[in-house]
C-alpha cells in the first residue's frame, strides 16, 4: 500500500538522526548510535532500548529495511561480525527525509527573514 | 575482569526479559553488543562513568519496554496507527512527569498501593537475598562445580563412610579425578594451657587441602609424605579463627608446639579466615590423617573416613561413580572378607551442603511470590476502580487528540512509576526482614550468615520485580482503556463501573484463592509441627544435663584405664549435690552422634552383606536407663559385674526384639554387632528417637561401657526434683577434673534444648509461612472490602430503588452478602483446587500429616470465609442504610 510520506511528519529528533545516519549507506545499530553521537557532538545519545525501539517502529513503517545478508561479509570497514544486522533507508524513507528537511529548511528560512539566525540576535 | 563482564552481561540479558519475546528474538544480541561496547568505553574512563552508564542502561530499558509492548499489542488492531514514533525519551519524560503528578493528586491511593507493593516486593527481596546466598551463589571454593563427596555403599545401604585403605586405592587407580582427599572430623583435647580445652579437629590428607583449595595465610600446607600413614609427621595447621580465639593471635605461633590428645604437634601453618573446608565448617586445627586416634580407624574393614575429590573437567558424577565402582569390584576380589558387596556413591559437594536447605527455602520463596501476586491483584483492582473514575480525564485527553496507544502507555507508565515507588519503599522493609529472617534461621543455613544481606544483586532483583510487577498489574487496566471506546464511556458513566465489575471480581477471587493456598500450606506445616512436638522421644528430657568429653588415647591406652576412669567419673557425678542420678553414654539422643552396625543373629541363616538388620548401637554405664527414664520392659540393666572377662551382654529395644523374635522372649538370645563377639541379650527397653524426632523407629542395642571401653563419651545427669539442670554444669566440670585435671569437657546442654533444637527448623518454616499467609489474608481481605465498597457506591441507585420499593435493611444486607458469598465460594473452590495441586511441594517437609489433609483444608476454608465475610460486613451495613431519596437524587 502506497502511503503518503507527508503523514509521517514531523519526525522526532531520534528518527531524523537515524535517517541522516543511514543517508550515505547501510549501518548496523551500534554504528548508527555512534555516528549520531559524533555528528551531534554528543548532544544526542541513546541507549540500546531507545535505538532498537525506534528501529523496530521504523521497520514497521517501512522507512528503513534490513540489508540483505550477503552484502555484509564484503564490508571490510566494519568490525565484521556476521551476526550483526545492517539497516538501510528505503526509497519511501528517503522521501520522508527529504520532505522533513524541506520543512526544516523552510523553518530556518523563516527564521532568517526575521533575523533570528546568523548573529541577528545582537 | 572477564568474570565481572559476563556477570553484568547476564544481568543485562535478564533485564531484557521485560521486552516482548518477538522483540528480544530479533534485537537482544545486538542490544547486548551495544551495551558491551558502551561498557568498555565507560570502563576505560573510570568507576563514575561505569555507574552512570549502568543507571542509564537501566532507565533506557525500563522506559522503552512499555512502548515496545504497546506497539506489539496494539499493532494489529490499529494498522493505521502505525506512525513513526515520537522521540521516546521525550514522550517518556512527559509521561513520567504526568504519572508523578497523577499519583501525587491521589496521595491516599498512592500510599496504600505503594505500601501494598512494598510489602510484597520487600518480602521477596528478603527471601531472595537468602536464596541467592544459599542456592544460587557458587560455593566459595575454587572449581566448586567439580568438587564431589564420595560415600561408601554396602549392599543397598547408601551414604556409608569409606575405609581409608579403599580411599588410598581409589586415589591411585582412578581415571576420573584430578585429585582426591580424605578427612575425619573429631575433636582434640588441647592441654598445656591454663585449663584443658577442646579444639574441633580435622584429620586430613595433604591432598584434601589441595582439593578444597584451602588458603594458607602464614606458613605452609602439609606435603603428601607428611600425611601418609606410615610417614605421618606431628604437624598442625590452625584456622585463623582458632588462632585468634584460643591463642590470642600470637604473632610467633608458627613453630610453636601444641599438645593435642597428649601428643606434641608443631604448628606449620595458619589458614586464611573463613576457610570452611570441612563440609562447610571451619575446623580449629588440622593434623595428618595418620594421627586419627582409633586403633582400627584406618583398617580396610573400618568405614570411618570421608572422601572428597575434584573431578577432571567434563567428567560427570555418573562416570566418576562407574570408575570407582570398577575399582571397588577389583578390591572385592582381592579382599572378599571386607569388601564383598561394596560400591561407591559420588555426590556433588554443593548438593551435599545445600541440599537440605532447598525445600524450606523454596517453600518460603513460593509463599512470598504468592504474597506478591496477591498484592499485584489488589493494586490492579485499585487501578481499575480509579480507571473508571478517571474516565472523564482520559476522555478529555482522547478528545484533544491523544491516541489510544498514548493513553494506554501513559497508564502503564503510571503503574511502573507506582511499582518503582513501592520498590524504593520496600528496600527498608527488605533490610529489616532479611535481618529478622537471618536471626531466626541463620544458624540453620549452610552459609556464613554474615554474607547474607541486601547487596547489588538483591537490589537488581528488587528493581526487576518492581518493573515486572508494574507491568503485571498495569497492563490489564492499560489494555482495557486502550480498547474501550472512551466517548461511549463518557456518555454512560455508570456503565464503565459495571464493565469492570467482572474483572474486579476475578481479581478478588484470585487474591482469596491464593490466600487460601498459603493458609493451607501454613496449616499443614502447623499440623506437622504439632505432630513433631507430640512425638514421644522415649525418654524424659526434663531436668537432664548432657556434656561430652574424649579421653586422650596416648594417656588412656588400655581398656582397663578407660573403664576405671569412667567408673570414677560416674561415682563423682552421682555424689554431687542436686544430682538425682548420672550415667555415661557414648552418644546421647539428638546430639548428632551415634553409630550403626549390621547385626548377625545366632541360629539364623546368613544374609547377603548389606541386607542385615542395621542396629544403632550405644555404649552405656549402669544406670543410664534409669537416668533417662527409658522403661526397662524385660530383663535387667547392666551392673558393675558386667566387665571384660565376664559374659558379654547386650540390651536391645522393643522394636528390634519384636521384629526379630515375634511372640517369644528375646532374653537369652545371642547377637553379633560388627565384630566377632556373641553377646547375650539380658534386657529389653522401650524405643527412643536418636538422630531426629521424625526418624523411622530405629532398631537399637546397648552394650556396657566396661565391656567395650571407648575414649569418647557423653555425660547425662538428672537434677533433683525440679532443679535447673544447666546450673549443674560447673560442678559437673569440677567432678571430671577431680578424676583427671587435664580432661576438657564441653557441649553443656540440657536435653530439653536438644529436643527444642530438633524441631527448630520446622518451627521457623512454619512461622514464616504462617506470617506470609497472614499478610496474604489481610491484603486479600482489604481487597474484597475495597471491591464491595466500590460496588456498593456504584449500586447506590439500585439499592435506593429497592429500599423505596419496600425492601428492608435486612434484605439489602442479605443481597450484598449473597453477592460476596458467590465471590467467596468461587474463590474457595479455586483455592482448594490450587492447594491440592500445590500441596505436593510440601510432601517432604511434612511429618505425621498427609499433603491432602481434609481437616486442615476444612479449617482454613472456614478461616478464609470468616475473615472475608467480616470484611464484607461494613459495606453491607452501609448499603442497608442508604437513604432512598439521597440515592435517587445522586447522579
Amino acid at each position: 500500500m502506497a502511503r503518503d510520506p507527508q503523514s509521517q511528519l514531523p519526525l522526532t529528533p531520534v528518527v531524523l538522526h537515524i535517517l541522516l545516519a543511514l543517508s550515505d549507506g547501510e549501518r548496523h545499530g551500534y554504528a548508527i548510535a555512534q555516528e549520531i553521537e559524533e555528528t551531534t557532538r554528543g548532544q544526542v545519545r541513546m541507549g540500546p532500548g531507545t535505538l532498537y525501539g525506534s528501529i523496530q517502529r521504523m521497520l514497521a513503517s517501512a522507512v528503513i529495511e534490513e540489508a540483505p545478508a550477503r552484502r555484509r561479509a564484503t564490508d571490510a570497514n566494519e568490525n565484521d561480525d556476521a551476526r550483526r544486522r545492517y539497516y538501510r533507508m528505503t526509497a519511501f524513507g528517503r522521501r520522508v527525509l527529504e520532505l522533513e528537511l524541506d520543512r526544516l529548511n523552510a523553518v530556518v528560512q523563516l527564521a532568517r527573514q526575521k533575523h533570528l539566525v546568523g548573529g541577528a540576535r545582537a | 575482569m572477564r568474570m565481572r563482564r559476563s556477570f553484568s552481561e547476564r544481568v543485562y540479558r535478564t533485564a531484557l526479559l521485560i521486552f516482548p519475546p518477538s522483540f528480544r528474538a530479533r534485537f537482544a544480541d545486538e542490544m547486548i553488543e551495544f551495551a558491551r561496547e558502551r561498557a568498555e568505553l565507560a570502563r576505560n574512563r573510570g568507576v563514575f562513568d561505569v555507574a552512570r552508564l549502568a543507571a542509564r542502561l537501566v532507565f533506557d530499558l525500563a522506559l522503552t519496554a512499555p512502548g515496545v509492548w504497546l506497539a506489539l499489542v496494539t499493532h494489529r488492531e490499529t494498522p493505521d496507527d502505525n506512525d513513526l514514533p515520537r522521540d521516546n525519551m521525550d514522550i517518556l519524560a512527559q509521561d513520567l512527569r504526568f504519572a508523578v503528578r497523577a499519583l501525587a493528586r491521589r496521595p491516599a491511593f498512592t500510599i496504600v498501593a505503594a505500601l501494598t507493593l512494598a510489602l510484597g516486593i520487600g518480602a521477596n527481596s528478603a527471601i531472595f537475598s537468602i536464596v541467592d546466598a544459599v542456592l544460587i551463589r557458587p560455593l566459595s571454593f575454587p572449581h566448586a562445580d567439580r568438587l564431589v563427596v564420595v560415600n561408601g555403599v554396602q549392599g543397598t545401604q547408601l551414604g556409608q563412610g569409606v575405609s581409608y585403605a579403599d580411599y588410598v586405592d581409589w586415589r591411585r587407580l582412578n581415571r576420573t579425578f584430578d585429585e582426591m582427599g580424605t578427612l575425619r572430623g573429631q575433636s582434640l583435647n588441647l592441654t598445656g594451657g591454663d585449663a584443658p580445652d577442646r579444639l574441633i579437629g580435622s584429620f586430613v590428607s595433604a591432598s584434601f587441602l589441595r582439593v578444597m583449595g584451602a588458603k594458607i595465610a602464614q606458613g605452609r600446607a602439609f606435603t603428601d609424605v607428611e600425611t601418609e600413614v606410615a610417614t605421618s609427621a606431628p604437624l598442625a595447621i590452625l584456622s585463623t579463627e582458632a588462632w585468634t580465639t584460643h591463642f590470642g593471635g600470637d604473632p610467633a605461633m608458627l613453630g610453636k608446639t601444641l599438645v593435642l590428645n597428649g601428643t606434641s604437634f608443631t604448628v606449620v601453618g595458619i589458614m586464611a579466615p573463613k576457610q570452611a573446608v570441612a563440609y562447610n565448617s571451619v575446623p580449629d586445627v588440622m593434623v595428618p590423617i595418620g594421627y586419627y586416634p582409633n586403633a582400627n580407624g584406618l583398617a580396610r574393614g573400618t568405614r570411618g573416613v570421608s572422601v572428597v575429590g575434584r573431578l577432571k573437567p567434563g567428567v560427570t558424577l555418573d562416570a566418576a561413580r562407574r570408575d570407582l565402582g570398577a575399582i571397588e569390584k577389583q578390591l572385592a576380589e582381592s579382599y572378599p572378607t571386607t569388601n564383598a558387596g561394596t560400591d561407591a556413591e559420588v555426590l556433588s559437594l554443593r548438593e551435599t551442603i545445600i541440599g537440605p536447605s532447598r525445600a524450606p527455602l523454596m517453600i518460603l520463596l513460593t509463599a512470598v511470590g504468592v504474597v506478591l501476586l496477591i498484592a499485584c491483584a489488589n493494586v490492579a483492582n485499585l487501578q481499575l476502580a480509579r480507571g473508571a473514575s478517571r474516565v472523564r480525564e482520559l476522555s478529555v485527553r482522547a478528545a484533544l487528540g491523544a491516541g489510544r496507544r498514548r493513553i494506554a502507555q501513559q497508564l502503564l507508565t503510571e503503574s511502573i512509576v507506582l511499582a518503582l515507588f513501592g520498590g524504593v519503599l520496600s528496600i527498608g522493609l527488605a533490610i529489616g526482614m532479611t535481618k529478622g529472617v537471618v536471626a531466626l534461621i541463620g544458624t540453620q543455613l549452610p552459609v556464613d550468615p554474615t554474607t547474607i544481606g541486601i547487596d547489588g544483586r538483591v537490589l537488581a532483583f528488587a528493581l526487576g520485580i518492581s518493573i515486572l510487577t508494574g507491568i503485571l498489574f498495569g497492563l490489564p487496566p492499560a489494555l482495557k482503556s486502550s480498547r474501550a471506546d472512551l466517548a461511549d464511556m463518557l456518555r454512560t458513566r455508570i456503565g464503565a463501573g459495571i464493565g469492570h465489575r467482572v474483572t474486579r471480581n476475578a481479581l478478588v477471587i484470585v487474591q482469596l484463592a491464593l490466600s487460601l493456598t498459603l493458609l493451607a500450606a501454613a496449616g499443614l506445616l502447623t499440623r506437622s509441627l504439632i505432630a513433631l512436638q507430640n512425638v514421644k522421644p522415649g525418654f524424659d528430657g526434663d531436668h537432664l544435663l548432657t556434656a561430652q568429653f574424649r579421653l586422650p588415647p596416648a594417656k588412656y591406652d588400655t581398656p582397663d584405664k578407660i573403664a576405671t576412669m569412667f567408673e570414677r567419673a560416674t561415682a563423682e557425678l552421682r555424689s554431687l549435690p542436686g544430682v538425682e542420678s548420672a550415667a555415661l553414654v557414648r552418644a546421647s539422643p539428638l546430639s548428632g552422634n551415634g553409630e550403626t552396625y549390621p547385626a548377625t543373629i545366632e541360629g539364623r541363616p546368613p544374609v547377603k552383606p548389606g541386607d542385615e538388620p542395621q542396629l544403632q548401637v550405644n555404649t552405656t554405664t549402669p544406670g543410664y536407663f534409669a537416668t533417662m527414664r527409658i522403661p526397662l520392659l524385660a530383663g535387667r540393666d547392666f551392673t558393675a559385674a558386667d566387665r571384660i572377662g565376664t559374659l558379654p551382654v547386650v540390651v536391645v529395644n522393643r522394636a528390634f526384639a519384636d521384629a526379630t523374635w515375634p511372640n517369644q522372649s528375646a532374653l537369652g538370645k545371642r547377637i553379633r554387632m560388627g565384630d566377632s563377639t556373641w553377646r547375650t541379650i539380658v534386657g529389653v527397653t522401650g524405643d527412643t528417637r536418636h538422630f531426629s524426632l521424625n526418624e523411622h523407629q530405629l532398631l537399637q542395642a546397648y552394650v556396657p561401657h566396661a565391656q567395650r571401653p571407648q575414649i569418647f563419651t557423653s555425660v547425662v545427669v538428672r537434677a533433683n526434683g525440679d532443679g535447673d539442670a544447666l546450673a549443674l554444669a560447673r560442678s559437673v566440670r569440677e567432678a571430671i577434673w577431680r578424676v583427671d585435671r587435664d580432661q576438657p569437657i564441653w557441649r553443656f546442654r540440657t536435653m530439653s534444648a536438644d529436643l527444642a533444637a530438633s524441631v527448630a527448623s520446622s518451627q521457623t518454616t512454619m512461622w514464616l509461612t504462617g506470617l506470609f499467609a497472614l499478610v496474604a489474608l489481610i491484603v486479600a481481605s482489604v481487597g474484597i472490602y475495597g471491591v464491595l465498597s466500590y460496588t456498593m457506591t456504584q449500586r447506590t441507585q439500585e439499592v435506593g430503588i429497592r429500599i423505596a420499593l419496600g425492601a428492608d435493611a435486612r434484605q439489602v444486607r442479605r443481597m450484598v452478602i449473597a453477592d460476596a458469598l458467590r465471590v467467596i465460594g468461587v474463590a474457595v473452590a479455586a483455592g482448594l483446587v490450587a492447594s491440592f495441586a500445590a500441596a505436593g511441594l510440601l510432601r517432604n517437609s511434612l511429618y505425621g500429616v498427609g499433603p491432602h489433609d481434609m481437616p486442615t483444608f476444612a479449617a482454613v476454608t472456614l478461616v478464609l470465609s470468616g475473615v472475608a465475610l467480616a470484611a464484607c460486613y461494613i459495606p453491607a451495613r452501609r448499603a442497608s442504610r442508604v437513604d432512598p431519596m439521597v440515592a435517587l437524587r445522586s447522579d
